[in-house]
């Protein structure tokens, strides 16, 4: 067994006893990022993480599957081409399936999954007692991990999409290259999405005392219920801002018109700086919340 | 005397209908200071108020002059040593510690001296590149002492240090504490076990119910236990036979027949359990099936402390 | 004598016999949800929809120009599905710790320490959540049929459709299986109720977003064998005797649901173990 040895006293800066030792603690945003390192590898190689990948996964088999298809001449996608139905090409499955999928479900899940849980898993860990005894505020923690959940869901999400654009795009004529800025800008989509939705359930994790059941209630419920509902409503919701800035044209005929009548039900007459300073608004004002919330709050640990 | 590092007045902490902490007032001076009470007694709520992780429901508490809720100024001069079992499992120790001293605002070259520094006092430089998740009990007690002294904190707070450590850990430990504490640190150690804090240190803070039953120097405190008297209940096959054999004791203050139980209340409790069980290997008082104390010893000083 | 003093005895009273242990676990975990307000909130707006069914009814018995209520299989069938978002609410609420908050505490070494096989255990926990699911969703519409024959006066509606009751009993409990055994399952394998939490509304929703692109992108709905609520609502459907509604042959939908309570069973029987051997 090693020995101890006796301990040595680091050098120190002129103390005044009563009061605080010079404030050499790092300022907000620089102990954020190091509570981002300090909790980024929990993340990213947590059971949480593989959870992740099931779910982004499925987007990717699905569009092997139709590459398959469409490679083996099975594509079923409405109508033969040949008459008056045309087909549905590979861009157009591409902006369903990043409407359909990513925007709909994908982002707004991880949201509510992980966003509510950023201090909730310490808590429940009981790590969070670390976090909380160090110099640094209890809001720079909860930036921090938001930062990691933002860099783990963009790792996981954006290669998913990557994936999907350059397997289905080509199928039945689609181009890479001439489809690409779109390809960017629904990147881009996806990142404030995921960020916007972590910042809102990241409050509504500091503040409600069910955050899941709430934040599934507010994606499954809330936010599909106002969409049908005509006034204003709609814009209480992250959706109708986010949708409004989904770029992609959709098919007009066959299979896909209902499709994109829904999208067109979903998608806003404001412009699109409207829509991104909307998004920005609520980001904003929803981490100032989530930060007041957890400086304000107090979490008795389980005995 | 030296300002109080920690202090606390009228402080309270109920959590629904419970009470976690009564209306404590106390200073905690420099040195080391044995928080002292059985389970539930309130030493790891005061350790959480003085830590600022809970939030006073009435009074307060100060840590370096200052109201410690809501401030994580005063954390730079802080360390503690939390009873919960809990870490990022996957982390090393040495990655853990660092990383948690770079909060303290160290560069990364500078935490890793100190987290190096903090692992090979407790006696973990073998094994800190290992994982967490690996390491023993007594090796998860020991990094949690050293991510709580890293950084060279003048105020330690160990809630429950020694649990789950071997002797030997133990010992080294205890030196460890002491150490600190001639170097001019403030320790405020918990635990439940008197021999434990005596070894630490004799001032201690005693507590029972979340209220202060006692603070000064433990073998006052101990002479307190001592003075007042202690009762004993002994089942026996032939209580009579054993009473008529401690009636003559000086030490025996009264015999009380109570059902088939003998009562004993004696000022001398070690000399008395001695004589007893002299008694019961002599096989000349019968069997003794049973011997039990009615007096909770704490709570029995604390009725005593009250009633003076 | 006072029961502090009278010290340890031995038990001489009358023992139930062996294998009614689940009886008490099943016991002791209802009276522990009952005594939580958010439960009973949560179940009293899971009987909001049989109140307004139970007032539509009394509107089509009572007012004559209220022939748009009228009762039929497909308003029972319907009822089920608006249930349905409660009964995912008191499945994650009262569901994702039973297994779970058990392994965290190290519990199962205690239970299964006692004169308790792992099945009356793994019954126990699953009886729980059994009697709240049938709570939600037989219960209130054996409710309404009871309502709409008391309502009517007179019972031509049961017996024009007799089907109805033994339809809405196997349903019932079929939806009730199903979840039950999903949710259990899924906590058996994690120590985190919110963990579990997320792993059972992930499988629902991920399931049912797959089945949606798929099936705007194939024009047929033949992939929604996928879709965990999918199959359910196909067995529904034929269970009701209502066309089926999706293109997935319902017998491959039954399979489907028999199938992942088997996986359920299976996931059980590996997890609910006293002693976790770590390799």
């Amino acid at each position: 067994m090693t020995e101890a040895r006796a301990p040595q006293p680091s050098p120190r800066p002129p103390d005044d006893t009563v009061g605080l030792r010079g404030d050499s603690r790092p300022k907000f945003l620089a102990s954020s990022i190091r509570v981002l390192e300090l909790t980024l590898g929990e993340m990213l190689w947590s059971r949480r993480t593989v959870f992740m990948l099931l779910v982004v996964g499925g987007p990717v088999l699905i569009a092997c599957l139709l590459r398959l298809l469409a490679s083996l001449d099975l594509t079923p996608f409405g109508g033969d081409g040949g008459g008056s139905q045309p087909r549905v090409t590979g861009p157009a499955i591409f902006g369903l399936m990043v409407w359909g999928f990513y925007l709909r479900f994908t982002v707004p899940v991880l949201g509510v999954f992980y966003g509510t849980s950023l201090i909730a898993n310490e808590v429940e860990d009981k790590t969070i007692t670390y976090l909380f005894t160090r110099p640094v505020s209890r809001g720079a923690v909860l930036v921090g991990k938001y930062l990691g959940y933002l860099v783990c869901t963009s790792v996981v999400v954006l290669p998913s999409v990557t994936v999907v654009y350059f397997v289905i795009v080509p199928v039945l004529g689609g181009g890479v290259g001439e489809n690409f800025p779109t390809f960017v800008t629904d990147l881009g989509l996806l990142v404030l999405g995921l960020a916007v939705y972590g910042a809102l359930f990241a409050f509504v994790g500091a503040w409600f005392k069910h955050p899941l059941l709430t934040g599934l209630i507010f994606v499954f419920g809330w936010e599909p219920a106002t969409m049908l509902i005509p006034g204003y409503m709609k814009s209480f919701t992250v959706s109708y801002y986010l949708q409004g800035l989904v770029p992609h044209a959709m098919p007009q005929e066959g299979a896909m018109s209902l499709i994109r009548s829904l999208v067109q039900a979903f998608q806003t007459p404001t412009s699109v700086w409207s829509n991104l300073a909307w998004l920005v608004v609520i980001w904003l004002s929803a981490l100032v919340m989530a930060v007041w919330a957890v400086e304000h709050r107090e979490y008795v640990l389980e005995q | 005397m030296s300002p109080a590092v920690v202090s606390a007045r009228s402080l309270s902490k109920w959590y629904g209908q419970v009470i976690g902490l009564n209306d404590v007032t106390l200073d905690i001076p420099s040195g080391v200071v044995g928080l002292l009470g059985p389970n539930g007694a309130g030493k790891s709520t005061f350790m959480k108020l003085v830590t600022g992780q809970l939030k006073p429901s009435q009074g307060s508490v100060e840590v370096f002059g200052r109201p410690i809720w809501g401030d994580p100024r005063a954390y730079a001069r802080m360390g503690y040593c939390p009873d919960q079992d809990a870490f990022y499992e996957r982390m090393t120790g040495l990655e853990w510690v660092t990383a948690l001293t770079r909060l303290y605002g160290m560069d990364d070259a500078a935490a890793g001296q100190a987290a190096t520094r903090a692992l090979d006092t407790v006696g973990l430089s073998e094994v800190a590149s290992r994982k967490i998740g690996a390491y023993s009990k007594g090796m998860r007690q020991r990094v949690k002492l050293a991510q709580a002294i890293a950084n060279d904190p003048d105020l330690l707070l160990l809630d429950e240090p020694l649990a789950g450590m071997d002797p030997p850990n133990r010992r080294r430990t205890i030196g460890l504490i002491k150490t600190w504490a001639r170097m001019g640190k403030t320790v405020v150690v918990s635990s439940h076990i008197l021999q434990e804090i005596e070894m630490m240190t004799s001032t201690i803070l005693l507590i029972n119910n979340g209220r202060i039953l006692a603070e000064g120097d433990v073998h006052q405190i101990r002479d307190l236990i001592d003075e007042h008297p202690h009762k004993v209940s002994i089942t026996a096959s032939d209580t009579r036979r054993v009473a008529r054999s401690l009636v003559e004791d000086p030490h025996v203050l009264s015999l009380n027949f109570d059902g088939n139980r003998l009562v004993v209340e004696t000022d001398q409790p070690d000399t008395f359990y001695t004589r007893l069980t002299a008694l019961a290997a002599q096989g000349e008082v019968g069997t003794i099936d049973e011997v039990t104390s009615p007096d909770d010893n704490l709570q029995a000083v604390f009725e005593y402390l009250v009633k003076q | 004598m006072p029961i502090h003093d009278q010290t340890y005895r031995h038990y001489d009273g009358p023992r139930v016999p062996l294998g009614s242990a689940w009886g008490v676990i099943a016991e002791a975990g209802l009276r522990a949800l009952v005594r939580k307000k958010g439960f009973l909130l949560v179940m009293f707006f899971a009987w909001i929809p049989f109140v307004v069914q139970a007032v539509r009814l009394y509107l089509w018995a009572n007012v004559p120009q209220m022939e748009m209520f009228a009762p039929s299989p497909q308003m029972f069938r319907q009822f089920f599905e608006q249930q349905g978002f409660f009964v995912l609410v008191v499945t994650i609420y009262a569901g994702a710790g039973l297994i779970a908050r058990d392994r965290r505490a190290h519990a199962l070494q205690l239970y299964l320490s006692k004169p308790l096989t792992r099945t009356e255990y793994v019954a126990g926990k699953l009886a729980i959540l059994i009697v709240l699911l049938l709570m939600v969703t037989w219960v209130p519409a054996i409710g309404l049929l009871a309502l709409q024959v008391a309502f009517a006066g007179e019972l031509s509606f049961v017996r024009e459709n007799l089907f109805l009751l033994p339809a809405m009993t196997v349903f019932g409990f079929v939806y009730a299986l199903l979840a039950s055994f999903t949710m259990l399952a899924l906590s058996s394998l994690s120590t985190s109720t919110r963990f579990v939490a997320v792993l059972y509304s992930g499988v629902l929703l991920f399931t049912q977003a797959i089945a949606t692109v798929l099936e705007a992108v194939m024009g047929h709905s033949s992939w929604s064998w996928l879709s965990f609520r999918a199959n359910l609502a196909q067995v529904g459907d034929v269970v009701f005797r209502l066309a089926p509604r999706y293109d997935t042959p319902w017998a491959v939908s039954l399979f489907v649901v028999i199938g992942i309570v088997l996986v359920s069973v299976w996931v059980l029987a590996r997890q609910v173990r006293g002693v976790e051997v770590v390799t």
